[in-house]
């Protein structure tokens, strides 16, 4: 339920104003700027070495930046007390790019890892939740009981994806998501993620280097180079920008190639 | 703000009725699950004034509605959609792989762990084989041999275990001294303890003690360093570029356990009468060079072959086991740390009883 003093709908979810991040001498971001708004699914690309998983750490608190400012769900992040953090986290999933399962627990402990963390409910009732995420991530029944190393890689994403919205997350942060994946199952994971989204009224802050997913699913691309988001918009939009990186990627023979498709 | 959801009885229809109000999300799963719980089947269950739902408020209506008999009104189209979506999702699923419990579930286990001990005897035979062979090759192909990785292990397992195991044997002899010299201070027969300082240290203490230390600090390292290589797929990489993982990994660590396990234990002889001696001196008022020559006299030469020749037997047995099993290692983390552990129990336990073999044997021998 909205506040009736702040509505939540116009503000955007997070908001990075004036973002350094650098290690020793290597600069990685400088003066970075980015919303995301509620309910979108924001593709952001970039270069290899663009700082992209760096910026995502930023977000979640687990890279602490040099300076500027963060805002997740209206709340200040940088230097946050681990106890207030913790009910902002509550409300957001997190798919690491090789999935982060923990490997000496079952897919379906996995899923129950974070109910535990921060409710207390009866067994029963965590497992039929693990169930239904399992379900709904688009695992079959028998993963449930498996042990991470049994799992191929595109069953530890779909795992990890159970994990990452045990909560009900309201911000879903996907690292790479479709990397590894054969087509068939990228484009099956793109079309995942857009109904889950659609049902589950989710914001989701993507990194892909996948040019498929961005034209599938992304409302909004933001773009790194130079230490910054130099572009954020509609593809159609950026394609507009004469910036050389971007038209290289989108015009490029595979950037070509998936705007076809 | 969020209000909550709550027990109303129906006033119009219903005798039973649960109206849930504002918030029907994961925050108040607990609550809504105990207060539907405590509703009677068949209720029905009133979402209109549901303003926010999330998949486990969905799931505890859906549930109350498929086990209980539920009825629900007055919700909206988006609730619908939830409901519809958590119905699809349902397929129970295992949390923990199937275990039989009982006589059947014990009967089972003993089986499993029977032929698992089977296989990984089996394995260790074929492992112990292919050492044996990577050995013999290197041995017509000095070529082949790796110089720099062999010495680089001299370093890791031998130098640098210096000052731990001197530390460890120096007062190990001051404890023989110690303990020996109360025993037989009652028969008056205290300078009989430079002869059981010599002879416990050449003979027995000094190797086995290095022995632990060096499966603990090497062999355990060894089965770490292999089983992490294993979950990189660091050693298939090798198998696939033509590079024999024996020739590269355990050849180097084997031959370095073997070849440094004599020269620290001659080293822990030392150092344990060194520690004996430090104790005769302060204790017993033995002066140094009346100890050394004591020692000359009591401890007879086949006591240091004995000490020296089980000294490389030991090493081997270390090295085979760490490496063993660092190529066991299949799955994850918790394995690689699982081997490491076997690696250094079995490798103490085989030395033990090697030990013990090689004391009747030598004493058969007449080296008593």
């Amino acid at each position: 339920m909205t506040s009736p003093i702040l509505s939540d709908d116009e503000k955007p979810v997070i908001v990075i104003r004036g973002l350094d991040n650098s290690f020793g001498e290597q600069i990685i971001h400088q003066d970075l700027d980015l919303d995301v708004r509620r309910g979108e699914i924001l593709g952001v690309v970039g270069g290899s070495g663009t700082g992209k998983s760096v910026l995502m750490r930023s977000i979640i608190g687990l890279q602490t930046p040099s300076d500027g400012e963060i805002d997740v769900f209206g709340e200040n992040m940088i230097g946050r007390e681990e106890d207030e953090a913790k009910n902002i986290r509550r409300r957001w999933g997190i798919l690491f790019q090789n999935g982060a399962l923990f490997s000496t627990l079952t897919v379906a402990e996995n899923v129950e890892v974070p109910l535990r963390e921060y409710f207390h409910f009866s067994q029963t009732l965590m497992d039929e939740i693990a169930s239904y995420k399992i379900a709904m991530s688009g695992l079959p029944a028998d993963a449930g009981p498996k042990y991470p190393a049994e799992l191929s890689g595109g069953m530890i994403k779909r795992a990890g994806l159970a994990r990452a919205l045990a909560l009900d997350p309201e911000l879903l942060f996907l690292d790479e998501p479709t990397a590894g994946l054969d087509p068939i199952s990228a484009q099956n994971f793109d079309e995942l993620i857009l109904s889950l989204r659609g049902k589950l009224d989710l914001t989701v802050f993507l990194i892909t280097h996948d040019l498929d997913t961005l034209y599938a699913i992304c409302d909004r691309v933001a773009v790194l180079a130079d230490r910054k988001v130099v572009a954020v918009g509609t593809i159609e939009q950026l394609l507009a920008l004469d910036h050389p990186w971007i038209q290289e990627y989108f015009n490029g023979p595979r950037g070509r190639a998936a705007a076809r498709a | 703000m969020a209000s909550q959801s709550n027990i109303g009885k129906g006033d119009d229809n219903a005798e039973h009725c649960y109206r849930c109000v504002g918030t029907l999300t994961i925050l108040r799963a607990a609550t809504t699950d105990r207060e539907l719980a405590a509703m009677d089947d068949g209720m029905t269950i009133d979402l209109s004034e549901v303003e926010k739902m999330d998949t486990v408020g969905a799931w505890l209506i859906y549930r109350a509605v498929r086990d209980r008999g539920a009825k629900i009104t007055g919700e909206s189209k988006a609730i619908r959609g939830l409901l519809d979506q958590v119905a699809d999702a349902d397929r129970p699923v295992r949390v923990v792989p199937e275990r039989r419990g009982g006589v059947g579930g014990a009967v089972e286990e003993l089986g499993e762990w029977v032929a698992e001990t089977g296989e990984t005897f089996r394995g260790l035979l074929g492992f112990f084989g292919a050492v044996l062979i990577g050995f013999f090759n290197v041995a017509k192909r000095p070529r082949r041999f790796r110089l720099n990785a062999v010495v680089q292990r001299f370093d890791v397992v031998g130098v640098r275990a210096l000052g731990i195991i001197g530390l460890m044997t120096f007062l190990i002899g001051i404890v023989i001294g110690q303990q020996g010299a109360v025993q037989l201070e009652q028969f008056g027969a205290e300078v009989y303890t430079i002869n059981l300082i010599g002879r416990i240290s050449v003979r027995e203490l000094a190797t086995l003690m290095t022995a632990i230390m060096v499966a603990g600090r090497s062999g355990s390292a060894f089965a770490a360093q292999i089983g992490t290589m294993k979950l990189t797929e660091e050693i298939d990489a090798m198998r696939t570029i033509g590079v024999s993982p024996i020739e590269a990994l355990v050849i180097p660590r084997m031959l370095s356990v073997i070849v440094m396990m004599p020269l620290l234990a001659f080293f822990a002889m030392m150092m344990s009468m060194l520690g004996g001696g430090v104790f005769c001196w302060v204790y017993l008022d033995v002066p140094p060079l009346t100890f050394i020559q004591r020692i000359q006299e009591v401890v007879p030469l086949t006591d240091l072959w004995v000490g020296l020749i089980k000294a490389p037997v030991f090493g081997f047995i270390i090295g085979l086991a760490g490496c063993f099993q660092g190529m066991l290692v299949k799955s994850d983390a918790e394995e690689v740390g699982l081997r490491t552990t076997a690696a250094v129990v079995q490798s103490i336990f085989m030395v033990i009883v090697l030990d013990a073999m090689f004391a009747v044997f030598f004493s058969s021998v007449g080296w008593a």
